[in-house]
């Protein structure tokens, strides 16, 4: 009698024991939240021959502007940062080709990636830059294209497909192959 | 009424032996959860609430922590200087980048502590006299603190065309007086040093390295160093100790053996662009160091700019620790990684996953090593919603499986960049968070059970 009256009753069910377990672990929120992210990166590269993925961003300058923006021409599409060496490095160049770029008949578009509005403002006056520049603040087009590290400039034809990507600072001669490849000579 | 009472006890034993195997899980399960040490796995840490470190219309950032000689946890990080903004200049304005004037690239570094363990905070007072554009993120400030409420602070600032890439390491020192010297200048070649770190000698002499880009060819950088005493006048001039380095990706740094054993990492570059983590050991105090030892061969091979450094710590047994961030070979490798060595920095154990990589971008990852040889890592990853957080992870290297993945922040916008600091009882994690062009500076505190 005495064990009937200790275990059904001072035990809780099993069912009661599983669900304390669940609450135990669920009142542990920094566990429990945590365990969704032990697998790996699932969205898809964007690659050659795909379409680019569309985009909204502001300039410098605070005006809007997205990838819809630049549809019926090629669109030079480069990613950078100021903090960046290689950026630096290829940086006069992408500045070149948008100059060169009304009279071509693409545009220039330079994203910066983890970086300040102070900081590329700063940038673009000591280097005398006078691109387009937009500002991913929250890292959402970077990790759209997956940017593993600036720069990386990816060519984008009037159709919105990207025809070559180029991961790390731009050559003239690299360039001039991937203008090649959107169509322009 | 016999078969009655069989058939009930039967049901009473069943009930048991379910009960007590639940009961056995449950344990199990709280044992992962609050930790038994023993033979089980590594404990969860509880961490407290969140607390915001300066000014929030300032934009703070990249905070650094590390406890002083007295049992004091200081914090350091950037703010958003007071000149270029007037009052008349909202934080909404700044947002939006319609201000009247443009944005300044100006901040201070600040200084506070907490004698109560992170519940509250000093006043905090700015470590860098003149205005200038304080570096932030992986090259930002750092402080270490000697006896008599001496502390010493390292940063970089950028160089005179403003180029972050082509900089200067800048030094301070407060002499126990409250507050800092002047800052000075420590490369020998102006423009052309930066993400700087320091480490105080048992001797109370310092020792300070950066990466180097005085000699622009060959291209990989090369790993600078110079030492003060402990009145910050200088021991020795720049040295080289070292080259191939990444441009972009701090260095980590431990001292053992009183100051006479000093480990560097830092993240390699080599002709083929691989880039792989190498520790350099010198045995006398940091004068001359052995060739480089690579930690573990990635492959992780990228012509662009990674920006993410090792991190290393060695516990009182004088193992190494070491965590980093890869790509690897394929993209199906990137994630933090650690490994250990158990020889004074001769091999490295076959590098084990932390975490996974669920974010198409660089992850940054720090360790630290309490006084009871545990390391806690911590790093930052993508949550389901696409939005960067803050993990950490307690790892030991006795058999016992890892602690689980703990998710320290939970932001509408990005945190990244944390850091660490632990005390006997106490680990301290500190990060960034940032949404569009606010910043926050977020730190949480944990008990750690000896």
């Amino acid at each position: 009698m005495s064990n009937k009256k200790l275990f059904p009753v001072r035990l809780p069910t099993g069912s009661a024991w599983l669900c304390a377990g669940a609450l135990a672990l669920t009142l542990m929120p920094d566990v429990g939240r945590a365990q969704h992210a032990q697998h790996s990166v699932q969205n898809s590269a964007p690659t050659v021959g795909t379409p680019a993925i569309p985009f909204e961003l502001r300039t410098l300058d605070g005006k809007a502007i997205s990838l819809e923006s630049f549809r019926g021409k090629p669109l030079v599409l480069n990613f950078f940062a100021s903090w960046c060496d290689p950026c630096r490095e290829e940086m006069p160049l992408i500045n070149e080709l948008a100059a060169q770029s009304g009279n071509k008949g693409y545009s220039v578009l330079a994203i910066a990636v983890e970086d300040s509005r102070a900081a590329v403002t700063e940038y673009t006056k000591e280097s005398k830059l006078t691109l387009p520049i937009a500002l991913d603040l929250n890292s959402t087009v970077k990790r759209a294209y997956r940017i593993f590290g600036p720069p990386a400039t990816f060519f984008i034809d009037r159709q919105g497909i990207i025809r070559d990507i180029i991961i790390g600072p731009l050559t003239l001669e690299r360039a001039s192959t991937a203008l090649a490849n959107v169509g322009l000579r | 009424m016999r078969e009655k009472t069989v058939f009930h006890r039967r049901k009473e034993g069943a009930s048991l032996r379910v009960s007590l195997s639940l009961c056995f899980v449950l344990v199990t399960c709280s044992e992962i959860a609050h930790g038994a040490g023993g033979s089980g796995p590594v404990k969860a840490l509880v961490f407290g609430s969140e607390q915001n470190l300066g000014k929030i219309e300032k934009n703070p950032s990249t905070p650094f922590l590390r406890y002083s000689p007295d049992g004091r946890l200081h914090a350091v990080w950037t703010e958003d200087h007071d000149t270029p903004w007037s009052p008349a200049t909202s934080p909404a304005q700044h947002q939006h980048g319609m201000g009247d004037r443009a944005p300044s690239p100006m901040r201070s570094a600040l200084l506070a502590y907490s004698i109560d363990g992170g519940k509250s905070w000093s006043s905090p007072r700015r470590i860098n006299d003149a205005v200038e554009a304080v570096q932030g993120e992986e090259n930002g400030p750092k402080i270490v603190f000697g006896p008599e409420n001496r502390a010493y602070a390292v940063w970089s600032i950028p160089g005179d065309k403003g180029d972050k890439t082509r900089a200067n390491i800048r030094f301070a020192m407060d002499e126990g007086k409250g507050s800092f010297t002047p800052a000075k200048t420590l490369n020998e070649v102006k423009d052309a040093a930066r993400f700087p770190i320091l480490e105080l000698s048992p001797d109370g002499n310092l020792l300070i390295a950066w990466i180097d880009r005085r000699i622009d060819n060959p291209k990989p950088r090369q790993l600078y160093l110079m030492q003060l005493d402990p009145n910050g006048k200088e021991l020795t001039k720049n040295y080289s100790a070292g080259e191939g380095l990444c441009e972009c990706c701090k260095l980590g740094v431990a001292l053992a053996d009183g100051g006479k054993t000093v480990y560097l990492v830092d993240r390699q570059v080599d002709d083929n662009q691989v880039r792989n983590h190498v520790l350099r050991k010198s045995i006398d105090g940091g004068k001359t160091f052995a060739a480089p030892v690579v930690i573990s061969d990635d492959g992780w091979q990228v012509p662009s700019c990674p920006h993410s450094g090792p991190s290393i710590g060695q516990d009182s047994r004088g193992k190494l620790h070491v965590t980093w961030f890869t790509l690897g070979r394929t993209e199906r490798e990137a994630g933090i990684y650690y490994s250990v060595s158990n020889d004074g920095g001769k091999s490295f154990a076959p590098r084990r996953l932390v975490h996974a990589n669920t974010a198409p971008e660089i992850l940054y990852s720090t360790l630290a090593v309490g006084s009871d040889d545990t390391a806690y890592l911590a790093w930052n990853n993508l949550d389901n919603n696409s939005k960067a957080q803050v993990f950490l992870r307690t790892l030991s290297d006795d058999g016992r499986p890892w602690g689980p993945i703990q998710q320290l922040s939970n932001t509408k916008g990005n945190a990244g960049r944390p850091v660490l600091a632990v005390s006997k009882n106490q680990l301290h994690v500190a990060w960034t968070e940032t949404h569009g062009e606010e910043s926050q500076v977020v730190l949480r505190s944990a008990m750690v059970a000896r």
